[in-house]
């Protein structure tokens, strides 16, 4: 497979042509309107859809129509244009749609600044829109990875009919790097796996008209649906949890790290083991579902004495360590806030210094 | 007579990495060098980024307004204006790789216009392992669209494809191959391929079309994209 040398933001939107998407609607925001840019030219050249919205509102609601037809659809954004898709989101998840959505994280809160962020870690993993509901999100730590979840992100969508969100960062949107790209995926919407798809064909294999809909009006009925819903959930967490345990073994210390910090992490996690000293790393892959109880055995495990959560935020997956690490080890934190990032020596710093006092 | 070089092309095409080496290369043979950053599409990995570096060589520096305080305004500064009015040896222009911008010289047509016969080069720097621009119809389609807001024509190709840190020569033979059929297909000639001193060595040594190779030039670099020099020097 030839190598290619991709901006991340142009990688992530072949990744998703290539995994069978032809439909993107989205609107321009620094540092993702790569994505949209070049989905504008790509798009015409297969016979799929571009288009951009008027507004992140039009765009979500786009994505909300396509889906009901059963194709694989995408939309991206930087963080205050996924604060303006939180209510599209919120009914696609009521009315059970798959797609993906892409947060290319900034600094916020409010415009905040266009250098890279993690600060919408609580609006992707805690619902964000309003209602019972979950996303199921990936954050991914290099372009190559980025490539690689695209697909699993609309099998993930397509299988348990949910949303999906990347979450990304502008570190890994502007990056270059030489890249492999995936076959090209040609989806054909398979009604025998999407009876619920009103996309006006098939009417004959279905038991009924296909109604796509997030309003339940009689509370019986919104208990049964939220039942299905958190069902749904269960079964998500049970299956789809994805992380990265790197250099464990003899760790004194575990750092918890997600997308472009863990890699920043990895990199004085490997200064120190020259040095002899070992710590690990510990990246979830999917930040909701999050993998509780692989943490909570990572840092109970022999030797461990202390975990170090490393966040380019105020500390927002911290409380999800916390809850997994569950009072049974020391949990400390390194933030670092307003789109400054982490420096490895930073963090070796702050691991040394740790180090003396455990 | 003020030699003049504008460079076009692609994101991600090397246009930044050759402006530095251009400018270095008239620097080092004791000329007057102006650069001139007129990239105002995208405000990561920009020639300004290098201002220090630049500036230790004694070639002065026009960067657009704003720049590295997150503000895009997209505005030039009057300055530009002293790449026609004052008395240098080598103007260097970097100009945004699309169309968009490409319009930012548009602007100067008419200061172009005035240079003497000769003066100005117009540079579409190509790397075809780049994903718009890796085949000859690609090539021809984006010179032409960045012709028409530049209100310039194109002097010529430079062949500069690379795979960053992972560059072998077959990517400059690849190139070289995808830009030859452009230049016969748009009559423009090929009149740079640059390149690693090692890969061009190897490449020069295959025995290619030299109509399609035009003057060598071994690069250095100086702009770094990818994670392993991120983490290791900054951005």
């Amino acid at each position: 497979m030839a190598l290619t040398l991709m901006k991340g933001s142009e990688a992530i939107a072949e990744a998703a042509i290539r995994a069978g998407c032809r439909y993107f609607f989205g609107y321009p925001i620094t540092p993702q309107t790569e994505i949209p840019e070049y989905m504008s030219e790509r798009m015409p050249e297969i016979g799929g859809c571009f288009l951009q919205a008027e507004s992140e509102v039009g765009a979500i609601n786009m994505v909300y129509g396509a889906a009901g037809t059963g194709e694989r659809v995408l939309t991206s954004s930087s963080s205050p244009g996924v604060s303006l898709k939180q209510e599209g989101i919120s009914y696609i998840a009521g009315a059970k749609l798959p797609c993906v959505i892409m947060n290319v994280m900034r600094g916020g809160p409010g415009l905040g600044s266009i250098q890279a962020g993690q600060a919408d870690y609580f609006q992707a993993t805690k619902g964000g829109g309003h209602g019972d509901y979950h996303l199921v999100v990936f954050a991914p730590a290099s372009v190559q990875e980025a490539i690689d979840i695209m697909s699993v992100a609309f099998d993930t969508a397509d299988k348990y009919q949910c949303p999906v969100m990347i979450v990304a960062d502008g570190m890994i949107c502007q990056m270059m790097e030489p890249v492999e790209l995936p076959e090209m995926k040609e989806y054909k919407v398979d009604l025998e796996k999407k009876p619920w798809a009103a996309n006006g064909h098939g009417f004959s294999k279905k038991s009924g008209r296909s109604i796509i809909n997030s309003m339940y009006i009689n509370t019986e009925d919104l208990t049964v649906h939220n039942q299905n819903l958190q069902a749904i959930y269960r079964e998500i967490e049970a299956n789809e949890v994805r992380f990265e345990a790197y250099n464990m073994e003899n760790a004194e210390i575990i750092v918890t790290a997600f997308g472009t910090v863990a890699r920043i992490a990895k990199s004085a996690i490997d200064d120190l083991k020259e040095e002899g000293i070992n710590v690990g790393l510990f990246r979830p892959i999917t930040l909701w579902p999050f993998p509780y109880k692989e943490l909570h055995d990572a840092a109970v495990a022999p030797g461990v004495k202390a975990v170090l959560d490393v966040e380019l935020n105020a500390g927002q997956m911290l409380e999800d360590v916390k809850l997994a690490v569950n009072g049974d080890t020391k949990v400390d934190l390194l933030s670092r806030l307003g789109s400054q990032m982490p420096t490895p020596e930073e963090i070796k710093e702050k691991l040394l210094s740790m180090r003396e006092v455990l | 007579m003020k030699e003049v070089i504008v460079l076009i092309g692609n994101y991600g095409s090397g246009k930044t990495e050759l402006a530095l080496n251009f400018a270095f290369r008239a620097a080092r043979q004791g000329k007057k060098v102006e650069l001139l950053d007129l990239d105002m599409v995208n405000t990561y990995f920009r020639l300004t980024d290098r201002a220090n570096l630049v500036k230790s060589h004694e070639i002065r520096l026009v960067s657009p307004n704003f720049v590295h305080s997150s503000v895009e305004t997209l505005s030039l500064p009057a300055e530009v204006a002293s790449a026609f009015a004052l008395d240098w040896d080598t103007v260097i222009f970097d100009v945004g790789g699309d169309p968009a911008g490409a319009t930012a010289l548009g602007r100067y047509k008419e200061d172009f216009d005035a240079l003497p016969e000769g003066s100005l080069t117009v540079l579409n720097v190509v790397n075809t392992r780049r994903p718009m621009a890796g085949t000859p119809a690609k090539l021809v389609r984006l010179m032409r669209d960045m012709g028409r807001p530049s209100r310039q024509a194109v002097s010529g190709f430079i062949n500069n494809t690379n795979l960053a840190r992972l560059a072998r020569p077959e990517d400059l033979r690849y190139g070289y191959e995808v830009i030859r059929e452009a230049s016969i297909a748009s009559g423009v000639p090929v009149l740079y391929t640059t390149g690693r001193p090692d890969l061009l060595e190897t490449f020069l040594s295959e025995g290619h079309d030299p109509a399609f190779i035009g003057e060598p030039m071994a690069i250095e670099t100086f702009m770094h994209r990818d994670w392993e020099t991120f983490t290791k020097e900054g951005l």
